[in-house]
């Protein structure tokens, strides 16, 4: 078995090693860079100019802002939670997709991050929300779902990174100790803590790793959850309904784990890893993604279902989303998240490269429709007869998504480039239990 | 006076080896035994008597004080220190409290089980003596290394080594004491 675990570590480990890398990634790295000095400019225009240099106003007071932080959250659970279950079931997939659906998770919630603390219009204040003694003594309005969305995002960060880092020092002592360049060596070195693999240690590192899986759960339910309360709790026709909470967790978790398929497509062609991350589950993955498409379906169906039975004003709210001004919207979310996904059912599909990033591409963006068709499609119909102009996205706007995108690609090619993307420590357990068995 | 070694290494091929290595150990009557390994080795950790159960603990202590204290805070805030009336509903809004006091409990056992599994394991350090064990890099790979640690009772440079040299491994080396 030494032999094999030699090479698997080798194989994982000389990514992060090699002194060179391609010209594809510094080419991929150029351009997520240029996204984020466009991220940079449209923040620093809205901080200095103010939001309204954005295409927001009443009644429409929520744009580009809170679609892209409610898509973005979707990613960092549904990868969350993924990642979590595969964890605590010890599935065999864990190996494979664990640490970077982890990554995925980290990466999504810095970027939604970004959006409420610059959609307060003077974001050096975002401190505000925190009960801290002010001079006026006042304290946060703690009724507010805006307090609970401080606490849910700061939790989310901080349980998050936590936990994607130490599940990260063994496979960091792994490097420092194949590092050959001695700066390479002590950076590592100091990242991995001291970890010297010690069996006590082992054990206490895997106990604590699995605790953490298992908060991690309830933290992604109540943390959608809050982000759908955001509407819920507004006496907004369309909002203002209690299954708000499930279609936020069911319709993240599809759009999680196509993003997570997406980057594992990417990874296994690009890092050529097919050997750890194989046919089989590339398959499973894209199983779990048609699954969650279809729940995605069912709840488009519910959500007929519930305006049909609450009558009155909140069935004609949504009845207006789906045939009004907005109605492209919708009805783009239904093709892209529930529609085309329905091509995995075909197995040559699953399992193809193309038919992986096109998929998770398409979810991604279905989901993102649906977000818009609520946030802004929601809103035509209100209690007031009158709602005022629409909503179109204005160039800053679109900016700042383009700019978390560029964010969240640069962060995703800088882990590819310096940490092992597949848990090392994991597949050389992986390996020795094959063996001996 | 020579300086003490922290212990004496042997270096095992396979974990089998290194489980059986640990047994024979026990058998001898060491009890101050270490063993490194690439990978979580859960029987091994059972034989060397490893505890785990504190974590859990610490987690839910921590969980529970984190809800509570924010439960509290919020319900001082709003409630007593700076009563708070929004649209004549309860001062003590409890339904409203609950999202973020959940969610701070997470945060606390969440953040206090990885914080202090690094006080646990003593870590972060920048060196042990382990480390100056040559081929001990390859313990974060695919070798397995038991350590029989100098304040054994049972300890003695000599036996110790025949001792290991007897269970077949690789290699049997001191491991020097630092400072």
């Amino acid at each position: 078995m030494t032999s094999d675990a030699h090479a698997a570590t080798s194989r994982v480990a000389d990514v992060p090693l090699s002194p060179h890398f391609g010209w594809a990634w510094w080419l991929a790295l150029l351009a997520a860079g240029g996204l984020v000095a466009l991220l940079g400019y449209t923040l620093i225009s809205v901080t200095i100019i103010g939001v309204g240099v954005w295409g927001v106003n009443i009644p429409y007071v929520w744009g580009f802002d809170l679609i892209n932080y409610a898509w973005w959250i979707g990613i960092a659970n549904g990868a969350s939670l993924f990642a979590a279950i595969l964890v605590l079931r010890r599935h065999d997939l864990r190996t494979a997709v664990n640490r970077f659906a982890e990554g995925v998770a980290l990466f999504a919630v810095i970027c939604a991050g970004i959006f409420p603390i610059f959609h307060l219009g003077r974001p050096w204040l975002f401190y505000w929300t925190f009960p801290y003694p002010a001079t006026f003594e006042v304290w946060p309005q703690f009724r507010s779902t805006l307090t609970w969305d401080f606490w849910a995002i700061s939790t989310h960060v901080i349980v998050t990174s936590l936990l994607w880092y130490v599940g990260l020092i063994p496979d960091l002592a792994t490097l420092r100790d194949r590092a050959r360049r001695p700066i390479v060596q002590r950076i590592y070195g100091v990242l991995a803590l001291g970890w010297r693999g010690s069996v006590r240690h082992w054990a206490c590192h895997q106990r604590a790793y699995r605790l953490v899986a298992i908060l991690v759960l309830p933290l992604i339910l109540i943390m959608q959850s809050t982000v759908a309360f955001e509407f819920a709790v507004t006496l907004v026709p369309d909002w203002h309904e209690t299954r708000q909470p499930l279609h936020f967790v069911a319709t993240g978790l599809a759009q999680g784990l196509s993003i997570v398929l997406l980057v594992a497509v990417l990874l296994r062609w690009g890092l050529r890893l097919g050997r750890y991350i194989d046919e089989g589950d590339i398959d499973l993955l894209g199983k779990l993604v048609l699954a969650s498409a279809l729940i995605s379906g069912y709840l488009y169906i519910d959500e007929i279902a519930a305006a049909l039975l609450s009558g009155g004003l909140a069935q004609e709210a949504t009845f207006t989303r789906m045939t009004g001004e907005y109605a492209g919207l919708y009805w783009t979310a239904i093709v892209y998240s529930v529609v085309i996904p329905q091509l995995f059912w075909f197995r040559a599909a699953r399992l193809s490269t193309v038919g992986g990033v096109f998929i998770g591409i398409s979810i991604g963006i279905g989901i993102w429709f649906d977000r818009f068709s609520i946030i802004v499609g929601g809103l035509q119909t209100d209690y007031l007869p009158s709602v005022g102009r629409g909503y179109s996205p204005t160039l800053p706007e679109t900016g700042l998504f383009l700019g978390t995108i560029g964010l969240f690609a640069a962060l995703l090619l800088l882990f590819v480039r310096f940490l092992p993307v597949i848990s090392m420590f994991e597949t050389r357990h992986d390996e020795h239990e094959e063996k001996s068995s | 006076m020579t300086r003490q070694p922290y212990g004496i290494m042997a270096e095992f091929k396979t974990p089998e080896a290194l489980m059986e290595a640990v047994r024979a150990a026990k058998r001898a009557g060491y009890t101050r035994l270490d063993a490194f390994s690439p990978f979580p080795l859960s029987d091994l950790a059972k034989e060397l008597g490893v505890r785990t159960s504190a974590i859990p603990w610490i987690a839910l202590v921590a969980g529970l004080t984190g809800g509570v204290i924010q439960y509290a805070s919020q319900y001082w805030m709003n409630a007593i220190d700076y009563p708070l009336n929004v649209g004549g509903r309860p001062l003590n809004s409890w339904p409203a409290f609950i999202p973020a006091s959940l969610i701070v409990a997470i945060l606390w056992a969440g953040a206090a089980t990885l914080i202090s599994l690094l006080v646990i394991l003593r870590l972060p350090r920048l060196h042990h003596p382990v480390f100056a064990v040559p081929g001990f890099e390859r313990a974060s790979e695919d070798r397995f290394f038991l350590c029989i640690l100098q304040d054994d009772p049972e300890f003695d440079s000599t036996v110790v080594r025949e001792f290991l040299g007897a269970l077949s491994p690789l290699a049997v080396q001191e491991v020097p004491a630092c400072e």
